[in-house]
């Protein structure tokens, strides 16, 4: 709770301390904004308040004009006035929440071994916290089966607790109206309409929104009891969105991305896709797990000392015009590493050819936040290389003259340009061709030497998306043995083609990126790990077009 | 008193009356109606204060101060609606009137949309009330054959459509709420509260809901000097004639229209006929299921809102069920706690579990196998719906459980007591 010292929004209390609201704020979300936790399971921030579930009842005692309120009132929908006194741990509150806990534990299977929610189920935590421990229910329980409802989830009635957050999921945030409450009283259930599986590309939402384990990810379930697995902050990467997410593993293996709420991006959301991004990150046999060099015509493995000096006697040997340079590169890198490939050109060759692909792409606006999530551009750095002036698409005249030049020294990094094979005809030709790269795709074919880099979850590093909003990944697993992070390979060349340089750290990197590149000045790397921020110097990006909402 | 108080049936008692348009008008009807024409708005509701009229749903809440709370200058059409919907086991009241006497109704709704400045009235009707259905359906036909209804009635310049709506079959589409989400075409769910109908009712417009009866009422009290005598049928602060529903273990069940100031023993002796077959009174639920029940020595009572409530219990929607001492009280216990369990709309906990697992705990004495531990237990299950729910539904099925174990504990005992 912070002390405030000055208060700028009007006032009331919650068991004795002051609470800011805005004019109209509920209770609830008022103490949740400032880190007092009111048991709740119907209530979430970003949909209709409908006070079904009745367990975030507290007493208001003073409702602001020195009456007290005559019951129990559910601090979800009842609005904070000022002078307000609220107490929500007196024993009157506490009976309350026994008493509706204890209602909804009366027909719940509280089969929570076999359970996937188990370890991160609020009724289990309060059934812990508010429970009698034994049950007074003589009756057999009511039961409704598991339903099969998409792609995405599974849905074991049996343990709903009716909090309607899924129904309301589909008709508020998602506009779909795929998914519904059914019947009434204590028959009250929810399904999809006419048995129809939901088409929704945000299904996984409702997982996380769903209070207890009646919806779970089918992607997640048996495979690892939640109190096991770590988190890490990170950014996902399967477009220009940027979500923000927490990657979850255990035992250096991944088992699922979940959303970090950001209201300047996804806010608590995420969209399925984007989730099934942690199958690669576990991905291992189309890894590339050491350095390789050309030898007779063959790769083979090589240690990175060797690596380097054999970059480093070619090139030398070569003495390069600028114009014989060339560095290709995808948006899969971050900041740094865009940056530190565009300095290597520069500093050791004074070279200035540097591509990416940028294809042109659409954002769809609508009526609902989530559609604008995913986004047809897959480009997760995108604004990060237009900030860094790296540009280039396979058909622009630039790129078509760059690679006509007499090609001495290529540089790929990632994945560009794969199915041009035009490019990659023109480059096979090169003396050298170097590429960092974190999958064996068709550059390895025609490489002399290739360098192994991390996955994004397991380096840092800063994106900038679409809105052109900085956020960085941290480390969340161990990358395999003989990799290393791209940032620190280009670092290492650098050195070894004669320009030394000592980055201790992508954050490093980024401090001296604010410095040399006008679009990320003024960023500090602490500000960006928390939300991100956007740059304040915008980069206009020509390939995008707004498409209207359809209606 | 024996006598009937007659002014909501005062057509209804007439043999000869066959509530057509030509003989309401006969009788006095529209009369009300051009008056109020001539009058502002707000001197409608104020007459109808000064009334004291107290709605006749069941909850007994002002009608003129509720029409007063009515959202003014929101650009938003406002609207009213005529709850007719009754579905509270023992009423059956609002039946009558719809189905022998609709033109009186139908006045006092227009009334009430002028009052309110409604230009679209809604009546939402039971479901099964067929009958009524199509005798509400004609009269409105006969209204706007007449051009009572539609563009500029009575010359007044106040365009005026009525529509008929019909439910599904769910008491808890009587809800306020409920019934305007069902009117809206959505499930009937009790809306949270504040925002309240009369800011954000009917397709979130400023709304008012109000029952049948009620607005039947509004003929008269907007009649020659009408609030006074109103006001004079009764007890301070409760005004007015009422209807009451008698049904149970009596001689002769039946609607009555009677003063507020009438004893409630003199419903069931003199009215009713006394208890049938010669038996003796066990008790009576006084205001409908919903209602805490009463034993034999309580019912000498002024039958209305406030000596009933003084009394522990309600008068809810005036309907009074007597049942004799044959009568096996868990099992009548056990009917109506199916009843809260069949209707509950279970969106809200406590209702939707409570509901149910007190109806499994009484059939349990039913089925032999009660015990002081389960009617303890019955008694705090439904205790915990109390207060606890989002609508009143929640409170509806834990007065009569509450009530019959504190009032009868002797008779569930005889379900599990070794003799
Ligand atoms: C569960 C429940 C059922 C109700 N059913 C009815 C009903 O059938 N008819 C009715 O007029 N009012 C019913 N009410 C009361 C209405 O919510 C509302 O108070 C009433 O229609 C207002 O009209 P009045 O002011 O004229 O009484 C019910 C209330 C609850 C909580
Ligand atoms: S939903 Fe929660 S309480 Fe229920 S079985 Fe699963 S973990 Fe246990
Ligand atoms: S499935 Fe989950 S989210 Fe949906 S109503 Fe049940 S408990 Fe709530
Ligand atoms: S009290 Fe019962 S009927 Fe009313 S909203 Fe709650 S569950 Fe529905
Ligand atoms: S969170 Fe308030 S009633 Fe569910």
């Amino acid at each position: 709770m912070p002390l405030f010292n000055e208060f700028s929004m009007p006032v009331f209390h919650i068991d004795g301390e002051p609470v800011e609201y805005e004019p109209g704020e509920k209770i609830l979300s008022a103490a949740l904004r400032c880190g007092k936790i009111i048991p709740h399971y119907c209530y979430h921030p970003g949909m209709s308040v409908v006070a079904t579930c009745r367990m975030c009842l507290v007493d208001v005692v003073d409702l602001g004009n020195g009456r007290p309120a005559p019951k129990l009132q559910t601090a979800c929908s009842m609005d904070a006035a000022e002078g307000m006194k609220v107490e929500t741990l007196n024993p009157k509150v506490e009976e309350g929440r026994k008493l509706v806990n204890e209602f909804l534990l009366v027909n719940h299977p509280l089969d929570c071994p076999i359970c996937d929610q188990s370890g991160e189920c609020t009724l289990q935590d309060y059934a812990f916290e508010y429970g009698s421990g034994k049950s007074e229910m003589d009756y057999s329980k009511r039961v409704n089966g598991w339903r099969d409802i998409g792609t995405f989830v599974a849905l074991e009635r049996n343990r709903c607790i009716q909090c309607s957050r899924c129904d309301r999921f589909t008709r508020e945030i998602t506009g779909t109206n795929e998914f519904g409450m059914f019947n009434r009283g204590h028959e009250l259930t929810v399904d999809t309409y006419s048995d129809r599986p939901m088409t929704n590309k945000f299904q996984g939402n409702m997982a996380d929104i769903c209070p207890v384990g009646a919806i779970t990810e089918k992607e997640f379930r048996f495979k690892r009891r939640a109190w096991k697995l770590k988190k890490n902050r990170s950014i996902c990467t399967g477009c220009s969105t940027g979500c923000n997410i927490t990657i979850e593993h255990d035992r250096n293996e991944i088992f699922r991305l979940k959303p970090h709420e950001n209201q300047n991006v996804n806010k608590w959301w995420l969209c399925d896709e984007g989730r099934l991004t942690y199958r690669m990150m576990n991905e291992r046999k189309t890894r590339i797990h050491q350095p390789l060099g050309r030898v007779d015509g063959k790769l083979e493995a090589i240690s990175w000392e060797e690596a380097y000096a054999a970059i480093a006697e070619r090139v030398g040997d070569m003495s390069p015009l600028p114009e014989e340079v060339l560095a290709l590169t995808d948006t899969h890198a971050s900041n740094e590493e865009l940056f530190l490939l565009q300095k290597l050109l520069k500093d050791i060759f004074s070279a200035e050819n540097i591509f990416c692909p940028l294809p042109k792409w659409e954002q769809s606006e609508s009526e609902f936040f989530i559609n604008t999530l995913i986004t047809t551009d897959k480009t997760p750095n995108r604004a990060g290389a237009l900030a860094l002036k790296i540009k280039g698409d396979a058909t622009s005249a630039k790129l078509k003259k760059a690679i006509e030049a007499e090609l001495k020294v290529v540089f790929v990094l990632g994945n560009p340009f794969e199915a041009e094979v035009e490019v990659l005809e023109k480059i096979k030709k090169a003396q050298l061709v170097v590429h960092l790269g974190t999958f064996h795709n068709s550059w390895n074919d025609i490489a002399d030497v290739v360098l192994p880099g991390q996955y994004y979850s397991e380096k840092e590093g800063t994106f900038t998306n679409k809105d052109q909003r900085v956020q960085a990944t941290e480390v969340a697993v161990q990358a395999l043995r003989r990799t290393r992070p791209e940032w620190r390979i280009l670092a290492d060349l650098s050195s070894a083609l004669g320009q030394e340089s000592s980055y201790g750290s992508s954050a490093d990197v980024f401090n001296v990126m604010t410095k040399q590149v006008k679009a990320f000045s003024g960023l500090s790397y602490a500000e960006i790990c928390g939300s991100g921020k956007e740059l304040t110097q915008r980069t206009k990006d020509s390939g995008m077009k707004v498409v209207k909402a359809q209606t | 008193m024996t006598e009937e108080t007659l002014v909501l049936f005062k057509n209804i008692r007439n043999p000869k009356y066959d509530k057509s348009l030509a003989a309401y008008k006969n009788s006095g009807g529209f009369k009300s109606l051009k008056k109020v024409f001539g009058m502002k708005p707000e001197e409608v509701v104020q007459e109808v204060k000064e009334s004291g009229i107290r709605g006749r749903g069941g909850a007994g809440f002002p009608t003129g101060l509720k029409w007063g709370f009515m959202a003014k200058g929101t650009g938003k059409p406002s609207y009213l609606v005529a709850n007719a919907d009754e579905s509270e086991p023992g009423t059956c009241k609002d039946r009558e009137l719809m189905l022998k006497d609709p033109h009186m109704f139908l006045e006092g709704l227009m009334i009430g949309c002028y009052a309110i400045g409604c230009h679209h009235g809604y009546v939402y009707v039971r479901g099964e009330y067929f009958a009524s259905i199509k005798s509400l359906n004609v009269a409105v036909d006969e209204l706007y054959a007449d051009g009572l209804l539609g563009s500029d009635p009575l010359g007044s310049g106040f365009n005026l459509d009525i529509t008929i709506h019909t439910g599904a079959g769910a008491y808890i589409c009587g809800e306020e709420s409920a019934l305007l989400d069902s009117l809206e075409g959505k499930r009937g769910h009790p809306r949270v509260k504040p925002p309240f109908p009369a800011v954000s009712g009917f397709n979130g417009c400023p709304t008012s809901v109000n029952n049948v009866e009620t607005l039947a009422c509004m003929p008269f009290i907007l009649g020659d000097n009408g609030a006074e005598a109103f006001k004079s049928f009764g007890p301070q602060n409760n005004s007015g004639t009422h209807l009451v529903s008698l049904s149970g273990h009596v001689n002769r069940p039946g609607v009555y229209e009677l003063r507020m100031d009438v004893n409630m023993k003199d419903i069931i002796y003199e009215f009713g006929g006394g208890i049938s077959n010669g038996k003796k009174l066990k008790g009576v639920i006084p205001g409908g299921s919903s209602s805490p029940v009463m034993t034999a020595d309580e019912v000498d009572v002024l039958y209305n809102f406030d000596d009933l409530a003084k009394k522990g219990t309600m008068m809810g929607s005036a309907a009074l069920i007597v049942f004799d001492e044959d009568t096996d009280v868990v099992k009548l216990l056990h009917r109506i706690t199916r009843f809260y369990a069949h209707e509950s709309c279970g969106q809200c906990t406590p209702c939707r579990e409570g509901t149910h697992w007190s109806r499994q705990i009484v059939r349990d004495f039913l089925n032999g196998n009660g015990s002081d531990e389960k009617l303890e237990r019955l008694n705090r299950v439904g205790g915990n719906m109390m207060g606890t729910t989002l609508c009143a539904l929640g409170d509806a099925a834990a007065m009569p459980i509450q009530s019959f174990v504190k009032k009868f504990p002797e008779e569930f005992r005889k379900y599990y007591a070794t003799v």
